[in-house]
């Protein structure tokens, strides 16, 4: 799992831009997170690709984006996931490492979850 | 001042003299401000031909060409336009009218999502929503449109900020223009592995055109005793009359071309993307050969052909570095004896004399009767590729065409957006009747722009290409690729338009009709009708290598690889 981040314009049709890539070269991303970040007017994006040579592939055609600032690879040694779990008791929110929280969602088996893999 | 305004006066300070493009309701605003501007308008009659016209004034001229349509269909239209001019990295700003800002979204009268429709075929684009940026987004798109590799941008304006006020803060705000990227940290390893090859070969492509390296190339060719190859957008940026020059390779390339492609030890290849068209079977291309790939787009190295030295850089300012670094050595002469004596061997006689009249001798009489500033656009499909293969380019002449994207119709407009960046040289379209009668409504402003290009038809009756595939890899079994009843008489057609027009069915009439053609003071079509059964070969079938080539008249018996 390859983990990738990007410094963007925070405006309209950013994502758009950045996915189209991902669309044409035909990678699925497995988890995405984009927020406010400490530069004000932009963006990061934080997304994960199981395959690093798609990775690798598309890194350059992201740098060459207009509303791109950086794109980057990072080392992700530490595996951060979060998850939300939906069931009749409510809402749970679960961060830890990917392995914790993957072990707590498939332990507590919720009729509706979302996973966070990687990209945070 | 007001919006429409500020476009105006915006354009006039890019240097823009002329534009091509139809007018529509959201753009009245703007064409209302144009009446007092001395930016010369040419009217066209179907938005894609706009699009292909600038796209042929920015390959001639080098700077880029601007063109405009209203939203909705307008732009939808445009798109063809645009992605042609996208494939082939050619500089242009496209201007589309949109509805206002507070009506996008629903659904109003011409409404079409033209940012979203155009992301994917343009360098960048912008959708105007703030009056207070407009000016700095102009100024942006053409700043954008000329740096690093080229590319069209388009910008998507709605009727409103047409009308809002611009101040004189927001008009004198400038742009900053990003130093070009360059990396050439492997310089030194390109320099030893060129220096040590024995049977070098040097590529271009179409970033060469752009760069305008073509002399400085062959003087790296000299150096090397390397022959030069062409990829199709290359053709013309280096000399073909040049004994190291061997022309175009590639699936209906020169045999010789080929062999040099797939013989030599180490490949410089500059400005090219390594095409599907040119290498043939990935997987098989470039095995033995060790490549240094120079690109001005980071982004295209390693995207195609792996395992490579690379160079960012534009061509010019690398094959200068590598003049320098490889200065003062010489070399064996060995590989250069052989290729130039190939390449004579390679040079067989299509001056066909048989009838029908063959395609071959047209492209001979054209290369032997134009002038040495000729400038010479194709459509696509069979005109294409026997203009690639057998027109000779040297001297001034040009030659452009849709290489990536392969836009039927395309030559027609793009040879008037030439002869408007060239008033002075003789433009010529190959055209085919498939092609032709895609944009033939351009008769129009041809004539009425006074626009006076030769159109040289060469009329098969069928979609000459696809035909031919369906012959070679399809038993023959002919759908929907003839016109029978319904083509028109080109003669006819022409003249419809007030354009002049005449029928070559001889070979021994060509010559004469061409030469007329280059005297021509109004639009000039020349109707040759061409034997259908002729195909363009030689040629290496998709997906395949050179030793599966289908040579027809090509004598070559070099090896293959």
């Amino acid at each position: 799992m390859e983990v990738m981040m990007l410094l963007v314009y925070d405006q309209p049709g950013v994502m758009q831009r950045v996915m189209g890539e991902f669309n044409r070269k035909r990678i699925n991303v497995e988890t995405i997170v984009v927020g406010k970040c400490e530069v004000p007017d932009r963006a990061r994006i934080v997304l994960s690709i199981e395959d690093k040579e798609k990775a690798l592939s598309v890194i350059e055609h992201m740098r060459a984006l207009h509303e791109v600032i950086e794109a980057d690879l990072v080392d992700h040694s530490r595996h951060e996931a979060y998850a939300l779990l939906f069931s009749r008791d409510g809402v749970c929110r679960v961060t830890g490492s990917v392995d914790e929280v993957d072990a707590i969602v498939k332990k507590s088996q919720p009729e509706r979850y979302v996973q966070a893999m990687n990209a945070i | 001042m007001k919006g429409a305004r500020a476009a105006v006066e915006l354009l006039e300070k890019q240097n823009v003299q002329v534009m091509f493009g139809i007018p529509g309701g959201v753009l009245l605003p703007f064409y209302d401000e144009l009446v007092q501007s001395d930016i010369r308008h040419i009217l066209v009659r179907h938005e894609q031909c706009a699009g292909h016209m600038a796209d042929g004034f920015a390959r001639v001229s080098k700077k880029p060409g601007v063109c405009i349509a209203t939203s909705g269909p307008g732009a939808t239209n445009l798109v063809t336009g645009v992605a042609t001019a996208f494939m082939d990295s050619s500089p242009m700003v496209a201007i589309t009218g949109q509805v206002e800002t507070d009506k996008l979204g629903g659904d109003a009268f011409q409404e079409a999502d033209s940012f979203s429709l155009m992301m994917p075929v343009t360098k960048h684009n912008f959708r105007v929503t703030d009056p207070k940026v407009f000016p700095e987004t102009m100024k942006k798109a053409f700043m954008i449109a000329m740096t690093g590799r080229y590319g069209p941008v388009h910008i998507d304006i709605p009727v409103d900020i047409f009308r809002a006020e611009i101040t004189d803060e927001q008009m004198a705000k400038e742009v900053r223009i990003p130093k070009p990227k360059r990396n050439l940290s492997e310089l030194l390893d390109a320099i030893k592995l060129l220096e040590k090859a024995e049977r070098p070969t040097i590529m271009v492509g179409g970033g060469v055109a752009w760069s305008q390296a073509g002399g400085e190339i062959t003087r790296l060719a000299e150096m090397l005793m390397a022959p030069i190859v062409t990829t199709l957008m290359a053709k013309g940026s280096v000399a073909e009359n040049h004994p190291l020059v061997l022309g175009v390779c590639g699936m209906h390339g020169r045999q010789v071309a080929n062999y040099a492609l797939n013989n030599c030890d180490v490949l410089l290849a500059i400005g090219t993307r390594f095409s599907d068209r040119v290498t043939g079977k990935l997987s098989e291309f470039g095995r033995k050969t060790k490549v240094v790939h120079v690109d001005i787009d980071s982004s295209e190295i390693g995207k195609n052909v792996k395992g490579r030295v690379a160079l960012v850089g534009d061509a010019w300012t690398v094959v200068n570095a590598l003049i320098a670094g490889l200065q003062k050595r010489t070399k064996v002469a060995t590989w250069r004896a052989r290729i130039i004596e190939l390449n004579k061997q390679c040079t067989c006689n299509y001056d066909l004399c048989s009838e029908p009249l063959k395609p071959q001798k047209v492209i001979h009489e054209l290369s032997k009767n134009l002038p040495d500033d000729a400038i010479v656009t194709t459509e696509v499909g069979q005109n294409q590729m026997w203009a690639a293969h057998f027109y000779k380019c040297y001297s001034k002449r040009m030659f452009i065409t849709s290489g990536g994207l392969g836009t039927m119709g395309f030559g027609f407009p793009a040879a008037m957006g030439a002869k408007i960046a060239r008033p002075n040289c003789v433009v010529a379209d190959i055209a085919g009747d498939g092609s032709l009668q895609m944009v033939s409504q351009e008769f129009a402003t041809a004539v009425e722009s006074d626009i006076p290009v030769m159109i040289c038809l060469l009329n098969n009756g069928w979609l000459g290409m696809v035909k031919q595939w369906q012959k070679l890899f399809y038993g023959s079994r002919y759908k929907a690729t003839q016109f029978t009843a319904g083509s028109p008489d080109f003669v006819k057609l022409a003249e419809a338009y007030g354009a002049e027009a005449i029928r070559v069915e001889k070979h021994s009439e060509v010559a004469e009709a061409i030469k007329r053609g280059c005297k021509a003071e109004v639009p000039f079509l020349i109707d040759f009708i061409i034997d259908p059964e002729e195909d363009v070969l030689p040629m290496t079938p998709p997906g395949k290598t050179t030793a599966d080539c289908i040579k027809g008249r090509c004598q070559w018996k070099g090896e293959v690889c």
